[in-house]
């Protein structure tokens, strides 16, 4: 549960944002991140529907292949 | 390159001179996930022990609150309890023939339902006026930060909290002031910090001298993390390393910890199996004693109900969550406790090092070192 997934600002809306990941949309809050400059294609750490921490696009890829990798697994294992 | 990261860390690790073991504990799921998926107990020098810890909201979640949850779901006329997928599960110690859980909840006629997110709650509760949505809630810090920035946005009268939110760092407190405990080195949660700041891990190195390192979730980080502590421990120069720079910056995010302050307070609380921890647990502040459904409820608490607030008979959950033993030496794992019919919190949730270690594999002891390797 306190494993947060990186995903890309694709839209913005007062404390609300569509952001995505590998073509899959989610809305998500912003209101954790209020008084952080963020805009439109910036990569966050979403957890619980929720905006944590700002990040690299370079984190972002990184933790992608290793949530690939255990989705892999985990189907295997299942 | 992640992959190139990790091999370089691995080889650094393996040319370390470790001449007596050295236990290193993680307290999250996603560190224990990312270890057993990637094989790193095998890949690294046997001297190396790496133990999962409490890391596992759900499996410390009181009995009591459970139980509480179900009967508000199957007695509160007009009442919906929503809860994180993982709650739902759980069950509680009652006879077969008795609801055991939130799911059997459900099956009873119950209205529960899963949710994924805060904002889910506050959605069910604006669409359904007439009804009164308790929203259970398991959970570090991680989890009661979203959870806080719910409230301070503000909710409807009829969205409620069964609280059950809990900080990480009293209960490594609790096992670094046990006579003998059952770890060497820390390994200290990555998106915990991430919302807290790494400064809530000093204690383990300025009280107990313990080496402490915090770890992403790449095998890359947490080698790098493994690394540090032992470096640490060989060099007799304890520090709190932060190997996950990237993402927890120094004081963490001070919006989410506001928040938290703001609306929740820091309560002495019960872990599963475990008994009372204290200063450990977040209830809601007094300005929202209306949305408390402690307050607004009779406890469901029957003098009568055997082993309330403990484990199921038989399970080991318990020692498992403390580090004390690994999922593998309990009696129940695998044989009576398995992901299709859990008996114990720790083989139910995706964090539980029960569930985690059965989904990567392992089945017994000897095969503990027996995982695909990364190398």
């Amino acid at each position: 549960m306190c494993l947060a997934i990186p995903m890309q600002i694709a839209s913005i809306n007062g404390s609300r944002a569509v952001c995505s990941i590998k073509g899959i949309e989610r809305e998500v809050s912003l209101f954790l991140l209020q008084d952080e400059p963020i805009g439109i294609g910036d990569y966050v750490l979403i957890h619980v529907g929720y905006a944590i921490q700002k990040i690299s696009a370079e984190e972002a890829r990184s933790t992608w292949e290793l949530l690939d990798q255990m989705l892999t697994e985990d189907a295997q294992h299942a | 390159m992640a992959l190139d990261d990790a091999r370089q860390w691995l080889d650094k690790i393996r040319a370390l001179p470790l001449t007596s073991p050295v236990r290193i504990m993680n307290v999250c799921g996603g560190h224990e996930r990312s270890i057993s998926m990637a094989g790193l107990r095998s890949a690294l020098p046997d001297m190396i022990d790496l133990i999962p810890g409490p890391g596992c909201p759900v499996c410390v979640c009181p009995e009591e609150d459970i139980y509480q949850a179900i009967q508000i779901g199957l007695n509160e006329p007009d009442s919906i309890v929503v809860a994180f997928g993982d709650m739902l599960r759980v069950p509680v110690n009652v006879s077969s023939k008795s609801v055991r859980s939130l799911e059997q909840a459900k099956a009873a006629g119950a209205d529960i339902r899963p949710i994924a997110s805060p904002s889910e709650a506050v959605r069910i509760a604006k669409s359904e006026p007439g009804k009164t949505v308790v929203f259970f809630v398991a959970g570090f810090e991680t989890t009661c930060a979203p959870v806080a920035g719910m409230l301070a946005e503000g909710i409807p009268d009829n969205l409620l909290l069964l609280m059950s939110g809990r900080l990480t760092w009293p209960a490594v407190a609790m096992l670094l002031d046990y006579e003998t405990p059952s770890f060497d080195a820390l390994i200290a949660p990555g998106h915990v910090s991430t919302v807290m700041g790494p400064e809530e891990w000093q204690f383990v190195v300025d009280r107990h001298g313990f080496p402490a390192a915090i770890a992403g979730f790449t095998p890359d980080s947490l080698l790098a993390a493994i690394y540090s502590v032992l470096r640490q421990k060989l060099d007799g120069r304890i520090f709190l390393d932060n190997c996950y720079q990237q993402v927890v910056k120094p004081h963490g995010n001070p919006t989410a910890r506001r928040l938290i302050e703001s609306t929740l307070t820091i309560v002495d609380a019960p872990w599963r199996g475990i008994g009372i921890i204290p200063a450990s647990g977040l209830e809601l502040r007094a300005d929202y004693a209306q949305h408390n459904a402690r307050l607004r409820f009779p406890v469901h608490a029957e003098n009568a109900r055997k082993n309330a607030g403990a484990m199921p008979p038989g399970c080991d959950c318990a020692r498992v969550v403390l580090g004390r033993i690994k999922p593998v030496d309990c009696k129940l794992y695998g044989v009576s406790c398995t992901p299709r019919s859990p008996v114990g919190p720790c083989m139910v949730s995706d964090e539980g090092a029960c569930r985690i270690w059965w989904s990567s594999g392992i089945r017994t002891r000897s095969a503990e070192h027996e995982e695909t390797t990364c190398t």
